[in-house]
């Protein structure tokens, strides 16, 4: 069998696709993460860079000052003008340190750091052995260099982005490679779905006229139970046979939209399936007002089978279904084995079932939600595990009979 | 007899003259007349004391201690001058009146209130 690319499957899931983005997620989350930390490495680096250059010039500038002091503790008090420059501020203290003379921008001073840096000033301290105007410290401050935060943040922002984009690229390209595998196998499986019901037609269709045809009345009661199981049976096969042309090639016809009196089209249907409940002892309650909706025949009957299907298949032995009709929305609500919690937003999943036990692929409902969204109707699902399952739709205003 | 009550008279002078000399003069009358007639001005020995002590309360500390009990090892003067001039004679002030004389010395040349 060849794989061939399905234009009307979806190829990917909603929580394959909902993988996808986790992976993806986790993936840029750690790349951002790294480089987050590599950003802030490559700042501390170039900040300790940038301060040891600040230093060394703090240093030129204090040994400048201090050969200055020397010069005016020589020549004071004839000379008494403390020496400025225009590149730094300077302070000097005594061994007390009490301030002699100061031209700092900074009101206080740390005598216990020989360096640092404080609101947007570096300071540097340095220790004079001869006290040149009784000078035991000296405070050197300049302004910090205020491109050189900006200029290193552009630097991080510009690398980091164009490294995030490299390995984004090299992200989506490694996904693809992963769900390349795993997208061949849905495509596989479509193609072996669309081709197999080909062959399912004709034979499902003989079986059923057949015995619709066979007179019940003559026969003796061990051959009317067997009847009954091959009608069962080949309904089932029926109903698949339904749902797989409808996912495989009807849901690319153009719809044709007209009045559906729903009342009648559920009570066909639950008298359709009347067989299948009563192999399973399961019995219907209808509560159906007269209402009317603006669909396609074949769809919304999709609709209401799988709901009904479903109701039958994973109900207790013995069980109820409870089908409600209003003017504005319709319930199905058995009480079968019910739903985890968790589960209940992957039953619409392709090739997922509540149960594995119980046969079918999985498709049922994912056709139902596929209609839902077409005409954008509501659908709402809660289940309790044990106790039974409620699927309530909603149609919308205007798709209604509003007479 | 008459010999004693001027000799006591004169020491009772001398104590009540002592006793009315203003703080301020300490300094004046104890120090300055002595060292303007040396190759080092005050000024120069203050910049020397500075210097070497940096600040106020241990320059002054220094000082006094000097002053009370000169020797060669604890003068801040150049050996030079140690040569030339030898240390001088320890003090005949109280306490007090030294440091009323260093506090006056240190207020006379402090390079704060002359920097600008």
């Amino acid at each position: 069998m060849s794989v061939s690319k399905n234009k009307g499957t979806n190829l990917l899931r909603s929580s394959e696709k909902s993988s996808l983005r986790r992976f993806l997620a986790l993936y840029f989350s750690l790349v951002v993460m790294i480089l987050s930390l590599l950003g802030t490495f490559y700042y501390q680096s170039k900040e300790k860079l940038m301060y040891s250059n600040q230093r060394t010039i703090l240093s030129d500038y204090a040994h400048e000052q201090i050969q200055q002091l020397r010069r005016l503790h020589r020549d004071f008090p004839q000379k008494s003008t403390y020496p400025r420059s225009s590149e730094f501020r300077s302070a000097i203290y005594d061994i007390e340190r009490s301030k002699i003379f100061s031209t700092l921008h900074s009101q206080n001073v740390n005598f216990d750091k020989s360096f640092y840096h404080k609101n947007g000033m570096l300071t540097s301290v340095t220790y004079l052995d001869d006290y040149y105007l009784g000078t035991k410290y000296l405070f050197i401050e300049v302004d910090e260099d205020a491109n050189w935060y900006s200029n290193v943040m552009m630097e991080i922002f510009s690398l980091g982005g164009i490294i995030l984009v490299v390995l984004g690229i090299f992200g989506l390209f490694f996904v693809n490679l992963f769900l390349r595998p795993m997208k061949n196998s849905i495509m596989l499986l479509d193609d072996f779905i669309k081709d197999t019901t080909h062959e399912l037609n004709t034979p499902i269709s003989a079986i059923l006229a057949n015995v619709e045809m066979m007179n019940t009345e003559i026969m003796g009661e061990k051959n009317r139970k067997k009847l009954s199981r091959i009608n069962i049976a080949a309904k089932t096969v029926s109903h698949l046979y339904q749902d797989l042309t409808y996912l495989t090639l009807d849901h690319n016809r153009k719809s044709n939209d007209e009045w559906i009196d729903l009342k009648k089209l559920i009570e066909d249907r639950v008298e359709y399936f009347a067989i299948l409940a009563g192999s399973k002892k399961v019995t219907f309650t209808l509560d159906l007002n007269y209402s009317t909706i603006f669909i396609d025949g074949i769809k919304i009957a999709r609709v209401i089978d799988n709901l009904i299907s479903n109701a039958i298949k994973y109900n207790k032995r013995g069980g109820t279904i409870h089908v409600t009709l209003r003017k504005d929305h319709f319930i199905v609500k058995d009480s079968g084995i019910g739903i985890e919690t968790e589960k209940v937003n992957d039953i619409f999943e392709r090739y997922s079932r509540f149960n594995s036990s119980e046969g079918g692929f999985g498709i049922g409902l994912n056709i139902v939600k596929s209609i839902i969204e077409e005409y954008s109707l509501k659908i709402e699902v809660s289940s309790t595990l044990g106790e039974g399952t409620v699927i309530r739709v909603d149609f919308l205003k205007g798709t209604v009979d509003d007479k | 007899m008459i010999n004693k009550i001027v000799i006591i008279t004169f020491l009772t002078l001398s104590l009540n003259a002592k006793e009315a000399e203003p703080k301020k003069y300490i300094y004046a009358n104890h120090c300055m007349p002595c060292h303007k007639h040396l190759p080092y001005s005050l000024e120069k020995i203050y910049m020397l004391y500075l210097k070497t002590f940096s600040g106020e309360l241990t320059f002054k500390a220094s000082l006094k201690a000097f002053l009370k009990s000169p020797m060669e090892e604890t003068s801040v003067m150049p050996d030079e001058w140690i040569e030339n001039f030898s240390v001088k004679e320890k003090t005949d002030l109280t306490d007090e009146e030294l440091d009323e004389a260093i506090d006056t010395y240190w207020k006379l040349y402090d390079v704060r209130e002359k920097l600008h």
